[in-house]
């Protein structure tokens, strides 16, 4: 037998891990795929219905009185937190990338880039502590009525601040959790661009951040967006951090910046033992839904980076491979 | 691409193999379970309620009985009735019983009450929390379904004649895993309002009407935890907590119960309502105790339940939960006065404790 | 950047001091933005920092370390036990299938198994944490009946562990000059010598630190473990299954809203110790990694 032939099976079971889920996901929530329809996704209805009511009969399933389940709130929470993440992260990680690859020395770079990427290593239940233990207070108590006062005209920026847990609380908490995503990467990038493009500006009479922003950074831009993208994957699927700052709204759209919101990731920790105690299944098939719906947005998040870095030549992706 | 088809590769080379070998052999080890031993394990989840008294309880229990090992979890009524359920718990901790159609499809699951607990309706206004707000639960529907938003609604202020209230929109905040205060506040405000009850009904997890700012929380610890950190916001916490309740100065309302009077949380209308209610307990001890008859009823009180099979996977299982629930039921045991006051619940009257004995004995 | 050579040759020649001062300005203002930018990521990390060392120096003690959780109060010992339980049994289960992935990848390009195995070694890195808990809730601790446990805890941390280890070891392959495989082959070595012979040792301290860093995520993570592992206030008694475990993160997640102030402690200390431990395993890998590429060089 040969080496391949030896090794491909054991390999393979990487891929098999990922087969096995998206198999497992799509079978166990077909039933709730069937029941529920479109309405899964454009309703804001999330409602085991009545848990102590006895189970009826409706479109060939066995559900509880009431039962519906619609998670439009759920998509809207996870696409706006992660939206205001992203739009903070990519002019914090592009600025700090731009100031660690040329705004310091070489010796000094590599600690202080370090130092930066290391919010990627601290844990995400770490991050829900903090934001949880030292953010929300101060958020709540000055920097939200701030905001609601002086910034009023700018769109959803007015209204009740409400508690300090919500929308924004968990956009800075995400922010800072892709944050050394793209630095890492778009540091890397800047750094490995051709000497000459660099020189060629420089002969020209351009400052250094000219040449910077003007030509190095749009020759990167490729690996920009693509490490955006990724750290837009990264932020669908967190979890534990927005789970403890997130404010678990359930069944409404936040009107404001400031309002309570959950994620697809956070409900399925929050609901998975509620949708247990539904003794039809519907409820638990429903939450494998809400599974296979993130899954399957975070594969083409992802999907799609890795096919824009493959394209710009880009490979070694993720800042060290932090995730 | 270094070894392409045609690369040269002959057919056996041991040193490798065997080094794939010894891996493999590794995982397969590593996979296989490990040995048995006379120790039996038992695993309570559920009830964040029953959450602190089960902690006084278990060192007691365990240093008497050093074979059994507990371990204790607060997640959630829901979780206690859907993994004891699934038979991944031993003990579910319920405020909670089972509902008709769980126990059709699980005919082996017991609800066996173990103390008598209740609730209290919190609140966080500066300035009125050493005032004792009266609330009842045509208000209290009004607020959680977000027809009543601020604090100084006619509703409320008609309840409360020369209380200032405050000009402020209300943050009710509820649980959001699934929950047995949720039940039993749900079951107070269906049984004391018909919208209520036509719209939303009760359960552990209930389908919250949207109300702007509305938070949700996880366990009765994170209600408190929120309630302390949100000015204006109102919540229902099990009395387990009143301690932390009183530690951080939030206030706790008064109630409206059936008779239509404003009833503190004491010992005595704990009892007046349990007196009301214990006698209807039926056999198999699943009932609502909420909204008592009686003029002292305080409306929100209720059995606390560990929910088992009756059916253990081994015989020495059986008799440690047999023990262990014996033990906790018994005036001298678990429901000696000096735990029931740590946690503030009531102990189980007599006809109670016989009914809860038969079922523990259930139990093989 | 569609702009003419008559276009610029405009711009050049128009004689300006305004222009160079504003362009000086745009120098200097846009370095400062750059900073401030560099500033606050630094300010953030030193803020969550100072909460997790102060608070968690605070809490931390002998008897934390020594002695198993009661409750809401006691120690952390189980705890730190379980984690480093759950995180090794999770290495064990994905280190063998992550380096023969990255062999693969590096070594075998060609054909159909390569391209797909790598890209879906990417998309598994991109599930979600809480849908492989939530996988192995419904399969293992419900489906196969082994209760929260050890086994499920350690494969749920395997899926989510084992595609940075195919990565790493894929670039550490790749790494390995062409040259020695060449010279092996000349020997006359087989493919399977060459690899585990010549390349392995040439790539192991790249490899280590893939595992380092695998080992770096299982310990800070949650959201997998929540409900495949479980939680447990007792030392750990060598089941594989039907025994749950604690570790330090649920910890962290669960004993911050309880609202009684042993709790936070072990939160708080929990959180250090996590933190702690994850920090010095980063500073690691990095040495490792600058071992190799030399010190100051790394881009």
């Amino acid at each position: 037998m040969s080496f391949k032939r030896l090794i491909a099976p054991i390999a393979s079971l990487v891929g098999g891990a990922l087969l096995v889920i998206i198999a497992f996901l799509g079978i166990y929530a077909w039933p709730a795929v069937k029941f529920n329809g479109l309405g899964f996704v454009t309703k804001d209805n999330w409602n085991l219905g009545s848990l102590y009511g006895n189970p009826i009969m409706r479109h060939g399933q066995l559900i509880l009185p009431g039962a519906a389940y619609g998670i439009l709130f759920l998509i809207v929470g996870t696409l706006l937190s992660t939206l205001i993440a992203v739009l903070l992260a990519v002019p914090l990680g592009v600025g700090s990338a731009i100031f660690l690859a040329d705004g310091v020395p070489p010796a000094l770079r590599t600690w202080l880039s370090f130092f930066v990427e290391m919010l990627a290593a601290v844990p995400s239940v770490v991050f829900g502590l903090w934001g949880y233990a030292a953010v929300i207070p101060l958020l709540n108590h000055t920097m939200f009525p701030w905001m609601a006062k002086h910034l009023a005209f700018i769109p959803f920026f007015a209204g009740a601040t409400g508690s300090g847990y919500g929308l924004l609380t968990s956009g800075f908490v995400l922010t800072l959790m892709i944050v050394p995503l793209i630095t890492a990467t778009m540091r890397d990038a800047l750094v490995n661009q051709p000497r000459g493009l660099r020189e060629a500006a420089l002969a020209l009479g351009a400052t250094r951040f000219e040449t910077m922003w003007s030509v190095i950074l749009p020759s990167t831009r490729r690996v920009l967006i693509a490490s955006g993208i990724l750290a837009t994957g990264r932020a669908l699927g967190e979890t534990m951090a927005v789970l403890m700052v997130g404010g678990g709204a359930l069944n409404y759209l936040p009107q404001n910046i400031y309002a309570p919101i959950t994620t697809m990731a956070a409900f399925i920790v929050s609901q998975l033992d509620s949708a247990m105690e539904d003794p039809t299944g519907m409820a638990v098939r429903s939450l494998a839904e809400v599974a296979l719906v993130l899954c399957v947005i975070s594969v083409i998040v992802n999907g799609a980076a890795r096919l824009l870095l493959y394209f710009s030549g880009y490979e070694r992706m993720g800042g060290g491979g932090w995730a | 691409m270094i070894f392409g088809r045609n690369s040269v590769e002959k057919k056996h080379n041991r040193s490798y193999r065997k080094g794939v070998v010894l891996v493999l052999a590794l995982a397969v080890a590593g996979a296989a379970t490990a040995f048995a031993a006379s120790q039996i394990n038992l695993l309570e989840t559920g009830s964040s309620l029953l959450y602190p008294l089960f902690n006084l309880w278990v060192p007691a229990f365990t240093k008497a009985h050093p074979n059994i090992r507990i371990v204790t979890n607060s997640t959630g009524s829901g979780t206690g009735i859907s993994q004891s359920v699934a038979g991944i718990a031993q003990i579910g901790a319920s405020d909670a019983y089972l509902s008709d159609a769980m126990t059709r499809m699980h005919p082996t699951m017991l609800s066996i009450p173990l103390a008598i607990s209740s609730q209290m309706v919190n609140y966080n206004i500066p300035g009125l929390n050493n005032k004792h707000l009266k609330l009842n639960g045509p208000v209290l529907a009004g607020i959680y379904m977000g027809k009543i938003t601020m604090w100084n609604d006619p509703q409320i202020a008609k309840i409360n004649p020369g209380v200032k209230l405050p000009d402020h929109k209300i943050i009710p905040i509820h649980r959001t895993d699934g929950s047995g205060d949720t039940f039993i506040f749900s079951q107070y405000l269906s049984f004391s309002t018909p919208a209520w009850n036509n719209s939303v009904s009760f359960g552990t997890s209930i389908s919250w009407p949207p109300v702007q700012g509305g938070l949700g929380a996880v366990g009765n610890p994170g209600m408190v935890t929120a309630l302390t950190g949100s000015k204006y916001s109102i919540a229902y916490i099990g009395v387990s907590f009143e301690r932390a309740i009183m530690k951080d100065g939030m206030g706790i309302a008064m109630l409206g119960n059936r008779a239509g009077n404003f009833v503190m949380l004491t010992p005595h209308t704990v009892s007046s309502a349990a007196a009301q209610m214990v006698p209807k307990t039926p056999k198999d001890e699943r009932v609502s105790l909420i909204y008592a008859p009686g003029a002292d009823s305080y409306p929100i009180i209720n059995y606390e339940y560990a929910i088992v099979s009756k059916q253990q996977p081994s015989a020495q299982t059986a008799a440690a939960l047999r023990t262990l629930f014996t033990w906790a039921i018994s005036g001298n045991g678990g429901n000696a006065p000096h735990y029931m006051e740590a946690v503030h619940f009531a102990p189980l009257p007599p006809s109670v404790v016989r009914l809860s004995e038969a079922q523990i004995n259930q139990i093989q | 950047m569609g702009v003419s050579a008559a276009e610029v040759r405009a711009k050049i020649n128009e004689p300006s001091v305004f222009r160079s001062v504003q362009r000086r300005l745009f120098n200097y203002a846009g370095w400062g933005l750059c900073a401030l930018t560099f500033l606050m990521l630094g300010g953030a990390m030193v803020w969550i920092l100072e909460m997790v060392f102060v608070r968690g120096a605070g809490a931390i003690n002998w008897s934390v370390l020594s002695t198993v959780t009661l409750g809401v109060g006691g120690g952390l010992l189980n705890a730190i036990e379980g984690t480093l339980v759950l995180a090794l049994g999770g290495l064990i289960l994905s280190v063998p299938p992550g380096i023969a992935a990255g062999i693969y990848l590096s070594e075998y390009e060609g054909g159909w198994l390569a391209p797909l195995l790598r890209f879906m070694s990417d998309v598994l890195v991109g599930v979600p944490s809480i849908v492989v808990g939530y996988f192995g809730y419904v399969t293992m601790v419900v489906g196969l009946g082994w209760q929260f446990s050890t086994a499920a805890g350690s494969i749920a941390l395997a899926i989510i562990s084992v595609p940075y280890i195919t990565r790493t070891s894929e670039v550490a392959f790749r790494g390995v000059p062409r040259t020695l495989r060449e010279a092996g082959f000349g020997l006359g070595c087989t493919p399977g010598t060459v690899i585990m012979r010549i390349c392995m040792p040439m790539a192991m301290p790249s490899i280590l630190t893939g595992v380092l860093l695998a080992l770096a995520i299982s310990v800070g993570e949650t959201a997998p473990l929540i409900y495949t592992a479980g939680w447990s206030t007792y030392m750990w008694t060598g089941h594989l299954t039907q025994e749950p475990i604690g570790y330090l993160t649920y910890a962290i997640w669960s004993f911050i809203t309880q609202p009684f102030a042993t709790a936070h402690q072990l939160a708080y200390a929990a959180a250090l110790l996590v933190t702690l431990f994850v920090l010095i395993i980063s500073v690691i890998a990095r040495i490792v990694t600058y071992r190799r590429s030399g010190w100051g060089q790394h881009a």
